[in-house]
């Protein structure tokens, strides 16, 4: 059990910058997920922790010991990779036992180590099979065994569940976090799946472009995005944004709607605004009122639990997300309202939040 | 009437005689360009060849054609010259294969990490297996020759050898001549087969093991190995069997000389072929390797499904 810190971290591949001065610091028995589209530097950041990229600039600490130039075998870290890496010509206990083998530990202990592992993985009746004659999901159970027995400061996931089927990602999902109930260790997860970080996480660290976009909580970085970027990222289906500009005390919209400003915000006249407004949080009401819209429907998509409606609102095409079923028939109108305590209103120019 | 009948599934008792037989040789009708090809091109010598060592076949004479049984191999048994050939074909054929897989097992290596200009490297290295043999066996007979090559020189400069001399014409050291030359010659096939088969590991097993804790040699020891182990296999069979019938060099650059101190099989059989121009007993010979390699070459089959069915 360990904590991590991350402090003014830089990376350049040549000349080209990935990662920009990251500062980040996860607790002791932390599970923190670094999440962010393909190329934001997650899996970067992840592979220095673990010592398997060199770090261009700034430090990173395991419990107070800076790890900058300590060998990926001396950092006592475990690492999950997306391909799993078990070693093809080993069966799955030597898989798991290798690591505990170069470290000279007795064969007891070892054989003690794979059991208690394969026991809390169910792994017990595969344990001399290889890694060829397994499933993808019983190949992430070795991969996660073999990084359980050694009882390492911390684990490092490298987007573990990506070569998975949905329903196996779900079921390892729920695996993954009462995993890391039992053991309670430092964890570290990459994944570009907004779903694993929110499900997952203490701690989600948005990051794009190589720099943390916002830290928080998953419900804080839903209920409040930082910028536009997490507000797009987190949350599916995804945001509405609609654009407009503040005009003497309302938002203005591009089609010439306009949008009530939500209490206690100050806006400049003419500031150019990008208003977010989650589909589940629009609502369909069945009469027109003050302040309502109407539209008409465009398309509807049934995922069974909800339906996904589209209108085309605001200058934009508008989901609506309703548990509702058989409301929206398209090519009908729809009344429309936005509660201003559920928008958020971003700067467009810088991109931040305003409020 | 007639229309339900040619939709019914062809019933075989209702066919004739003929139909059966065009349906029988269809299969054979369509491969017959191909099975053609084989047995003129290669079945049809093989045999000519095989049938010559159980006749008397001297170009020489004209009389000569006739069934003389196993009277070659009888002569063979008790041939001094191809006993010594035999030998020399195992010193040359191991030395070799063994000084070109290392060789070219380290240049492979070498060649897998990334560095400053890797492409140009690759290039010139594999740049000795487009020289013709025969141009190679010349050049370094000359680099082995004190009067126009430097090596007797350097050998001597470093008190190797007590004078600068020809170590093609010394019979203690004159087979080393043409295994220097063939491991010259042979390091890019091996390069190349064991430089495709290192980039086909994934790195991340390089990666996992690292933070397992297995030092480079380790990682070594229980990655790459196993992991080239089948390539190892199959390309050091077929390295063996061709180095163990290839002549080119030793004769360009020795002749089997001095004293037959070079002699291999394959070269033995040139030289009754070619010289002597005895082909059914240079016949004779050649079926013999061939059993030779044939025996090993089962058995370096077996070694590799062993190895692969372990993964």
């Amino acid at each position: 059990m360990a904590s991590i810190t991350i402090e003014a971290i830089t990376k350049t591949f040549g000349a080209v910058p990935v990662l920009h001065d990251i500062d980040l610091s996860i607790g002791d028995g932390e599970f923190v997920v670094l999440v962010g589209p393909s190329g934001c530097g997650k899996s970067t950041l992840l592979r220095m922790i673990a010592g398997l990229e060199d770090i261009t600039a700034g430090e990173i600490r395991i419990d107070d010991r800076r790890i900058n130039e300590v060998a990926p075998k001396d950092r006592d870290i475990a690492m999950v990779f997306q391909s799993y890496a078990l070693y093809p010509h080993m069966t799955v206990a030597d898989n798991m036992s290798y690591s505990l083998k170069l470290r000279k530990t007795a064969r007891e202990k070892i054989a003690e180590a794979v059991g208690a592992a394969a026991g809390k993985l169910g792994l017990d009746p595969l344990l001399q099979r290889r890694p060829k004659a397994l499933s993808g999901g019983q190949r992430q159970r070795v991969a996660m065994g073999r990084a359980i027995v050694r009882h390492p400061k911390a684990f490092l996931f490298d987007e573990p569940l990506s070569n998975l089927d949905a329903r196996l990602r779900e079921q390892m999902r729920a695996e993954i976090k009462r995993l890391h109930k039992s053991i309670g260790a430092t964890s570290v997860y990459v994944t570009h799946d907004q779903i694993e970080a929110m499900t997952l996480a203490d701690r989600i660290v948005a990051m794009h472009g190589g720099i943390i976009q916002q830290v928080g909580n998953p419900l804080d970085l839903y209920d409040r995005p930082a910028n536009l970027f997490v507000a797009g990222f987190i949350g599916s289906p995804a945001m509405n944004f609609v654009e407009g500009h503040c005009r003497a005390g309302v938002i203005e919209t591009t089609d010439g709607s306009k949008v009530a400003i939500p209490d206690g915000i100050q806006l400049a006249e003419g500031q150019a605004i990008t208003i977010g407004v989650r589909p589940e949080h629009v609502r369909i009401v069945a009469t027109p009122e003050i302040g309502t819209y109407t539209a008409r429907v465009d398309l509807v998509e049934p995922t069974g639990f909800g339906t996904i409606v589209h209108v085309h609102l605001l200058g934009q095409d508008l989901k609506i997300y309703t548990l509702e079923r058989g409301i929206a028939v398209v090519g009908q109108p729809m009344h429309i309202a936005l509660d201003s305590a559920r928008l958020h209103l971003f700067d467009r120019e810088t991109t931040n939040r305003i409020g | 009437m007639t229309s339900t009948h040619a939709a019914a599934p062809p019933n075989g008792d209702r066919r004739t005689a003929k139909q059966k037989i065009a349906v029988r040789l269809e299969p054979w009708l369509y491969s017959a360009p191909v099975l053609i090809l084989i047995v003129a091109i290669m079945l049809v010598p093989l045999a000519l060849g095989v049938s010559y060592a159980f006749r008397d076949i001297r170009l020489l004479n004209p009389f000569s054609g006739a069934f003389v049984g196993l009277k070659h191999f009888r002569e063979l048994a008790g041939d001094g010259a191809f006993r010594g050939a035999l030998v020399n074909t195992l010193w040359w054929t191991f030395s070799s294969v063994i000084l070109q897989f290392l060789f070219g097992l380290i240049l492979a290596l070498l060649l897998n990490q990334p560095f400053k200009g890797r492409a140009l490297a690759q290039a010139l290295c594999f740049l000795p297996w487009a020289v013709p043999s025969f141009l190679s066996g010349l050049d370094w007979a000359w680099m082995f020759n004190p009067v126009v090559g430097p090596i007797p020189h350097w050998l001597y400069a470093l008190g190797i050898m007590s004078e600068p001399s020809n170590i093609l014409s010394d019979p203690e050291t004159a087979m080393w001549g043409p295994i220097v030359a063939n491991v010259w010659w042979g390091i890019p096939f091996f390069a190349i087969t064991m430089l495709a088969a290192l980039q086909a590991i994934p790195k991340d097993l390089y990666e996992a093991a690292e933070i397992d804790g297995a030092g480079p040699i380790e990682r070594f020891r229980s990655i790459t190995v196993p992991f080239l182990a089948p390539t190892m296999a199959i390309s050091i069979l077929l390295r063996t069997v061709w180095i163990a019938n290839f002549a080119d060099l030793i004769i360009v650059m020795t002749n089997g000389g001095p004293a037959d101190r070079t002699q291999i099989v394959a070269s033995y059989i040139f030289t009754q072929a070619f010289r002597r121009l005895d082909f059914g007993y240079a016949s004779a010979i050649a079926l013999v390797l061939l059993v030779l390699l044939l025996a090993y070459s089962m058995l370096i089959v077996i070694l590799r499904q062993t190895m692969l069915s372990r993964h």
